[in-house]
């Protein structure tokens, strides 16, 4: 165990887990809630279109990732909020729109392109230095803006329409929430893929939905389950030599599992 | 009472997409006043207390609320304006208690970037006294019935310490004693904390005695005046178009709606 954690690849893998289950699952109580779940899921592919544009352009993927998923995010959430289209069908567009770019973009690639694919499923165990100074800044500034616009957050999640008659600006909170759930899913590419981040964000904070009936203990729980489940996965991946990704999403798929049989709500799902 | 107009629609025409809500209302309400509301489905009184709200706005005419157009109101203004909306089936597993629901109303007031105060606490807790809910502070909103779920919600609407309260078919799905009960606790309010009221109901009979005043929209304003001067058969049935009797019974007022055939 000792020796495990004298390898620097180590030490920053188990950082990146602490920060990414952190913004992950507090960022998923907001998706549960307000049921964003499928916009998560057609962000991450968004992201990952990015990253084969930045791959194909020779420029650094994240920029490209960041792009692509922003766009995502407000294209959607503009269509939906004007009501030209339903959240789930302009999600769905842009969720095989991006992966038809994404495989496009690979296609045209003259070589394979190993890192591509790393985005793809993830590998927490080659985050670099670089790497984990943008998952700093950008979970500090995920996890900053969700304690100071705390309060609005909790009134547009529960009651959007009464929140904005009571003179909450309403409209640009749901943009920032959309914007914020982008940058989770951008830090957590490289280390869980796009394909798996989706579950890190959503299945902590269902755990955590089954387990209270407080909003704050349900941020508590969430982040607790996701920080665990986390860094649960990198030590399971290590020790069994296991791909990283998929050991965390199904050890925090178990733990739902659990929290499904422990949740006093049973009974009160009618 | 008729100097002081703290609401005033102006020819005014709100208009969705695809269907006009509101034609060329001209309405002013008096501060103080409890007001009854009534029509049919799809009459535009839903839209009505929106406008109020700034959530609509009008496409011809204005619609005032303290001397401000209400698509330019500010949070201070909103403040002033305690809303209840029509009630949709509450998540019953939604992680909220009464006191987190009841404390929502003041956050216009705290603004952003600050976090409630004792003040706060201190008018969340009056406030459930006053809808007598101060026993379930902790309870999680899902878990209460109906009725007072609903109490939450005028709490919700009172911690704001509002001028004007929009309470939108405040009674549907209560089972009747209750629906009476909380009707006198709206005209208790509004006469004890002095608030105008604009209660938007399907149901005269258990309004009319409360009211001071009752307009009767559909998508025009048909009429508006007590009680006794509007409820009649020929006003009520071009409403509904349906047969409507009137019926005085014991100093009340009746109405029966529907498809009334005489023997």
């Amino acid at each position: 165990m000792l020796e495990m954690l004298s390898y620097e690849f180590i030490q920053r893998a188990l950082i990146a887990s602490v920060i990414i289950g952190l913004v992950c699952s507090i960022i998923g109580v907001f998706v549960i809630l307000r049921n964003l779940t499928f916009i998560g899921a057609g962000t991450s592919h968004a992201a990952f279109a990015g990253v084969t544009l930045g791959y194909l352009l020779n420029y650094n993927p994240l920029y490209f990732a960041v792009v692509f998923s922003l766009l995502t995010v407000w294209i959607v959430g503009y269509l939906n909020r004007m009501g030209y289209l339903k959240l789930d069908a302009s999600v769905g567009i842009f969720y095989s729109l991006t992966m038809a770019l994404a495989v496009l973009f690979i296609g045209l690639m003259k070589v394979y392109n190993a890192e591509v694919y790393g985005y793809l499923f993830g590998s927490i165990l080659s985050v670099t230095k670089g790497d984990l100074a943008v998952i700093l800044i950008l979970g500090l500034a995920v996890l900053s803006l969700v304690y100071i616009f705390f309060k609005e957050f909790h009134f547009i999640t529960f009651d959007e329409e009464l929140a904005k008659a009571s003179g909450i600006p309403a409209g640009w909170l749901s943009f920032l929430l959309l914007t914020m759930i982008a940058m989770t899913i951008v830090i957590s590419l490289k280390s869980v893929g796009a394909i798996l981040v989706f579950a890190l964000i959503v299945t902590p904070a269902a755990a955590a939905y089954q387990l209270t009936y407080s909003m704050i203990r349900m941020f508590l729980y969430s982040a607790i389950i996701g920080i665990g489940s986390s860094v649960g996965g990198v030590f399971l991946s290590y020790w069994l030599d296991l791909p990283s990704g998929a050991t965390t999403v199904l050890f925090v798929s178990a733990l739902f599992f659990l929290s499904l049989i422990l949740s006093p709500k049973r009974g009160y799902n009618s | 009472m008729k100097d002081n107009v703290i609401i005033r629609f102006s020819n005014a025409t709100i208009a969705y997409q695809h269907r006009t809500a509101l034609t060329n209302i001209n309405l002013e309400i008096y501060q103080g006043e409890f007001l009854g509301i009534i029509g049919p489905n799809g009459s535009g009184k839903t839209t009505l207390l929106k406008s109020i709200l700034g959530l609509v706005r009008p496409t011809h005419g204005t619609v005032q609320i303290f001397d401000c157009a209400c698509h330019k109101l500010r949070c201070h203004h909103k403040a002033r304006i305690g809303y209840i909306p029509q009630k949709g089936q509450i998540d019953h597993n939604f992680p909220v208690t009464v006191m987190e629901t009841v404390m929502m109303g003041r956050y216009s007031s705290i603004g952003l970037f600050r976090r409630p105060s004792n003040d706060d606490r201190e008018l969340v807790k009056k406030a459930l006294v006053e809808v007598e809910m101060d026993g379930y502070t902790d309870a999680p909103l899902g878990h209460l019935s109906g009725g007072q779920q609903q109490r939450v919600l005028i709490a919700r609407a009172l911690v704001q310490q509002p001028e004007v309260l929009l309470m939108d078919e405040p009674t549907t799905g209560i089972d009747t004693p209750t629906q009476y009960s909380m009707i006198k606790l709206i005209s208790n309010l509004q006469k004890n904390l002095k608030l105008t009221v604009l209660l938007v109901t399907h149901d005269i009979n258990m309004i009319s005695p409360y009211v001071d005043r009752m307009a009767l929209i559909n998508t025009q304003l048909h009429a508006i005046g007590t009680p006794a001067e509007v409820l009649n058969e020929k006003v009520l049935s071009d409403i509904y178009g349906k047969q409507v009797v009137v019926a005085t019974r014991s100093g009340g007022t009746y109405v029966i709606v529907g498809d009334y055939h005489h023997a």
